[in-house]
């Protein structure tokens, strides 16, 4: 059986709500997804600031989503490499040399402060596209309905201000 | 500084293990998934986020708010049959906007975000990589200066949901929401970017 190199956004969709069934109920996780505490738990930890209060409110949700995101490294580099056979190592974007500029060095220093400002939002709001948006909205959540609104329209906003030749 | 890597998986691994939220296996299991179904649909590339933020492709938009669409009927009778529970966060309003509005101009220039990062990452983004390196050091700064953000991140209005507003009509309101959701998901463009040979 030959296996398609691709999903669309329906079955992907699909899979992933079935995805979000599981890991709330109680024969998954009884919590939902989420990706940047985790990640703000490993900046803590690996910078020997785990005395401090916010490392302690956060160890459950940032161990948890430490597992989760080995997870989904492995899932990924599986995925990429059997099934639609996109691995390879690659510094710029095709999207980012059409509309911003052709340097590895601007690209790696944007990627960096993109990646520092996007966790330092999301812990400053309390999550992220998976914790507020995908988790929070699908709870009715008005916390995460509030940040996906304002991610949305600033999303937007900067892709307009900061790329060229739209 | 601590970079002892048995040291730290080991007492995250015990950490999990004393949580009612899991083994380590079937968190695994549920990241694999995760990782499988992002990178399959190939959502995990700047070219898709940063493409919806430029306006050009809603492949993104589209599989979250259907997802969204159908995840929350069905875990709205999930809860009700008593299989799961609501995990809500609190409307911390200061924190809310100012951390959106800091989180989405990080994501238009990064171009993925904390879950869809880690699956780029693993598909050999060496771009991306330094974007998690970035995340990684400012984790460790909001960690040490949480003490002063927590005054600017309130005032805390609670956790409140759209179907406790709703009350005793909240079968109703669900249905509606997720139907709505999954309305957004088929209005948006069908706009796509077009994958370029080179780049796979």
């Amino acid at each position: 059986m030959q296996l398609p190199r691709r999903l669309g956004w329906i079955p992907g969709g699909i899979a992933l709500a079935l995805l979000i069934w599981f890991t709330f109920s109680q024969w998954g996780a009884n919590r939902p997804i989420g990706a940047s505490t985790g990640i703000a738990y490993m900046g803590a930890w690996f910078f020997g600031l785990t005395d401090t209060q916010y490392f302690q409110q956060i160890t459950k949700s940032g161990s948890w989503e430490v597992i989760f995101l080995i997870g989904v490294l492995m899932g990924g580099a599986f995925t990429s490499l059997f099934i639609t056979k996109t691995f390879k190592f690659r510094i710029i974007p095709p999207l980012w040399r059409k509309h911003k500029n052709n340097s590895p060095l601007s690209r790696l220093l944007w990627s960096f402060i993109g990646g520092f400002l996007v966790v330092f939002g999301a812990r400053l709001a309390g999550g992220c596209t998976s914790g507020h948006f995908l988790s929070g909205a699908t709870q009715t959540a008005v916390s995460g309905l509030i940040f996906g609104g304002v991610a949305i329209v600033v999303l937007i906003l900067t892709g307009r201000l900061f790329y060229k030749n739209l | 500084m601590n970079f002892n890597l048995i040291d730290f998986f080991s007492t995250t691994i015990d950490l999990v293990q004393k949580q009612d939220h899991g083994s380590i296996p079937l968190i695994l299991t549920i990241g694999f998934l995760f990782g499988l179904i992002i990178q399959w649909s190939r959502v995990d590339t700047f070219d898709k986020i940063a493409g919806f933020a430029m306006l050009k492709g809603f492949k993104v938009p589209k599989m979250l708010f259907l997802s969204i669409g159908i995840a929350s009927i069905g875990l709205f009778f999930m809860i009700k049959m008593g299989w799961a529970h609501y995990h809500i966060k609190p409307i911390m309003l200061g924190g809310l906007i100012l951390g959106g509005i800091i989180f989405a101009i990080g994501m238009a220039i990064l171009g993925l975000c904390p879950g869809t990062g880690p699956v780029a990452v693993s598909e050999g983004n060496i771009d991306v990589l330094t974007g998690l390196i970035g995340g990684i050091i400012a984790g460790a700064l909001f960690t040490y200066l949480y003490p002063d953000l927590k005054e600017i991140m309130g005032p805390d209005y609670g956790k409140l949901t759209l179907t406790q507003l709703f009350g005793e009509h909240a079968d109703w309101f669900i249905f509606l929401y997720g139907l709505a959701m999954v309305a957004i998901a088929f209005l948006l463009p069908n706009r796509e970017i077009e994958e370029e040979v080179g780049e796979v």
